[in-house]
């Protein structure tokens, strides 16, 4: 192999070029924990999409967040099963009470109500069937297990929702939200729990099972006709799911920060990994100057910078994506909401390596002064 | 046909701060092959700039250099580096090497740049480092190399691509006389052995005691030149 000349003074002075990989890991974890918080948080606004396995939700027209939904009229249901391709169809409640514990204490929840039957498609992620079949009991709820604390309550004892007895029969995961708390009720229970719900010709969501889920697209399109989008609307749950979270992260103005704070790591980075580039080029100009006298072409040289910043980026991206994976861990353990997807591993992968390379590229200005002429003085 | 190298009425002045110095006037000069060449002379008479404008590194106001043939003043940019690529070697004062690489490395990477095969490159270093005397210290780094050795490390990376030119601008004197002279005899030795035409710019005496050409300048001008100054007078009163 070649000399590798660029690889080589990188491992050699590799106390030089530390503060460039340690400022393009760091840039690289703040941009994925916080952009995995923010998700998660944001996210959290989706959970009763996300948590649930239909393939398709309908729900009242122009719904923004799935936390936001009205109440449609029941008799959608008929409708909706005429298209054979339906397999099942359920209703999920979504209202509102005010939590008071056997200990004291006032919380204001959300309250969800899914179809309690065992293969019930509601909440179907966090919710399995044995614990599902505990709602068959009237006036009896489930909490998440980080939720305990905050509700001050344990399985087994008794509580207040709008004034109604409760007891807490078991609890579920996956089902915190940020800010709230998610209440989860049989749908009779939740009808009796929020006046609201009660009228029986009303749901806040269809949920719908598909024979085959990759049909999902072709029976919304076939079911949104002009004349039913004034009375319900139909979305795939991934659909519901991303406007979910897009709603949220405009309105609550989390997303801007998220970007502002995102540039300012970049910037950051860039600055320090491009001085440091420019360091290590001028420590070695004499060097790249007797190069240039002995005929190495100028663009030559400047793969040489080039290079050193592709490894700078790549090492600073691993260490990056290393912290990232720990803190993922943490907020795992404390039940934080993180959400580390492929996709902001991606986005910050991209940008990480941007900033390295627009810092090499910066850098190569320097290189102006490797001018041989300059060693004979 | 043996290398040549000639210059005529070269002229080169810089402007600094709007103060025009003229570095060289009207110089003319053609190089023997198979010799060690010496241009000697004061602080700032124009050495450097000539051996400059001799070897394509920069450009003359007004004259011409011709090497092997090629009117340098004709070629551009990218052409003047293809020439020096395939046919200069050089040797400065400061030894510029890579601090990351051992003396092998220093070496072989100019024929990578050439586009010499790895393994012939790699031979090929090492035959140049044992020409200068330091085959056993190839795999060391700069920073375990004395000054004398770092500069014959230097010398072997600018021999090793057989050039028809080489040049050296004050290559002994960062080197104590026990160095420079092992120096000044390595490039002597190169210049008879290999036919090439070898220019060194010093004002080292004992580099001029070894000569076999020296060349004699004085602001600008060349001053004298005298062929053979080898004969013991001239070594005693170079003392
Ligand atoms: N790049 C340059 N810019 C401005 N002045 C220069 C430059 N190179 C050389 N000179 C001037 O030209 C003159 C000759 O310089 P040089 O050839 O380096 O002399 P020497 O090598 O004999 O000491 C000096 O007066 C020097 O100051
Ligand atoms: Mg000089």
């Amino acid at each position: 192999m070649a000399v590798a000349l660029a690889r080589k003074s990188l491992l050699h002075d590799w106390r030089r070029f530390l503060p460039a990989i340690m400022s393009v890991g760091f840039s690289g974890v703040l941009i994925i924990v916080q952009g995995a918080l923010l998700l998660g948080i944001v996210g959290s606004n989706a959970l009763p999409v996300t948590q649930s396995r239909a393939d398709l939700w309908i729900g009242f027209p122009g719904t923004q967040s799935a936390d936001l939904g009205r109440s449609i009229d029941a008799g959608v249901s008929a409708e909706l099963l005429v298209d054979p391709r339906i397999r099942r169809i359920e209703p999920l409640l979504m209202g509102a009470g005010d939590w008071r514990g056997s200990r004291g204490g006032g919380v204001s929840v959300t309250l969800i109500g899914i179809d309690a039957r065992p293969d019930a498609l509601g909440l179907a992620r966090s919710v399995p069937p044995a614990v599902r079949a505990l709602l068959e009991e009237p006036a009896t709820i489930l909490v998440d297990d980080g939720d305990l604390d905050k509700l001050a309550t344990a399985i087994g004892e008794a509580a207040e929702i709008n004034g109604h007895r409760v007891r807490v029969v078991g609890t579920m995961q996956g089902m915190r939200a940020m800010g709230g708390v998610n209440i989860v009720a049989s749908l009779a229970t939740a009808r009796t729990l929020d006046r609201s719900l009660a009228a029986p010709d009303s749901v806040t969501y269809y949920l719908a099972g598909l024979w085959a889920s990759d049909q999902a697209r072709a029976v919304r399109a076939r079911l949104s006709k002009p004349d039913t989008r004034s009375r319900f609307e139909i979305w795939t749950a991934a659909d519901l799911a991303g406007r979910s979270v897009r709603y949220w992260l405009l309105e609550s103005g989390a997303g801007i920060g998220f970007v502002f704070a995102t540039a300012i790591a970049l910037l950051v980075g860039t600055l320090i990994t491009s001085q440091t580039l420019m360091a290590a080029v001028a420590a070695s100009t004499p060097q790249y100057a007797t190069l240039r006298a002995i005929g190495v072409a100028f663009p030559k040289l400047r793969l040489i910078v080039v290079e050193q910043a592709g490894w700078v980026g790549a090492i600073g991206l691993a260490l990056g994506l290393t912290g990232s994976l720990l803190a993922a861990g943490l907020a795992r353990l404390n039940g934080i909401p993180f959400a580390l997807g492929p996709g902001i591993m991606a986005l910050s992968g991209a940008l990480v390596l941007a900033v390295a390379l627009l810092a090499g590229v910066l850098a190569l200005r320097r290189l102006r002064h490797a001018d041989p002429a300059a060693l004979l003085r | 046909m043996p290398p040549s190298l000639s210059v005529s009425a070269l002229s080169k002045s810089y402007v600094v701060q709007g103060i025009r110095t003229q570095a060289l006037s009207d110089v003319s000069l053609s190089v023997d092959p198979g010799a060690l060449s010496l241009i000697s002379g004061p602080s700032g008479c124009g050495k450097s700039t000539l051996l400059s404008l001799m070897s394509g590194l920069s450009r003359p106001d007004r004259g011409a250099v011709h090497a092997l043939g090629i009117g340098l003043g004709t070629l551009d940019d990218a052409a003047r580096d293809a020439f020096r690529l395939a046919h200069c070697g050089f040797v400065f004062q400061g030894f510029n090497l890579f601090p990351a690489l051992d003396a092998c490395e220093q070496v072989q990477l100019v024929l990578d740049y050439q586009g010499v095969p790895d393994g012939e490159a790699r031979r090929r270093a090492r035959e140049a480092l044992e020409l200068v005397g330091l085959g056993r210290r190839s795999h060391l780094r700069p920073a375990e190399l004395s000054g004398g050795e770092k500069q014959r490390v230097a010398i072997a990376r600018a021999i090793v691509k057989q050039p028809r030119l080489l040049f050296a601008d004050e290559p002994t004197s960062a080197l104590d006389s026990v160095n420079g002279a092992v120096v000044t005899t390595l490039l002597r030795d190169i210049a008879h052995r290999s036919g090439a035409i070898v220019v060194c710019v010093s004002h080292d005496p004992r580099l001029i005691a070894r000569a076999d050409r020296v060349i004699e300048m004085e602001d600008g001008r060349l001053l004298r030149d005298s062929r053979d100054p080898c004969s013991p007078r001239r070594l005693e009163t170079s003392r």
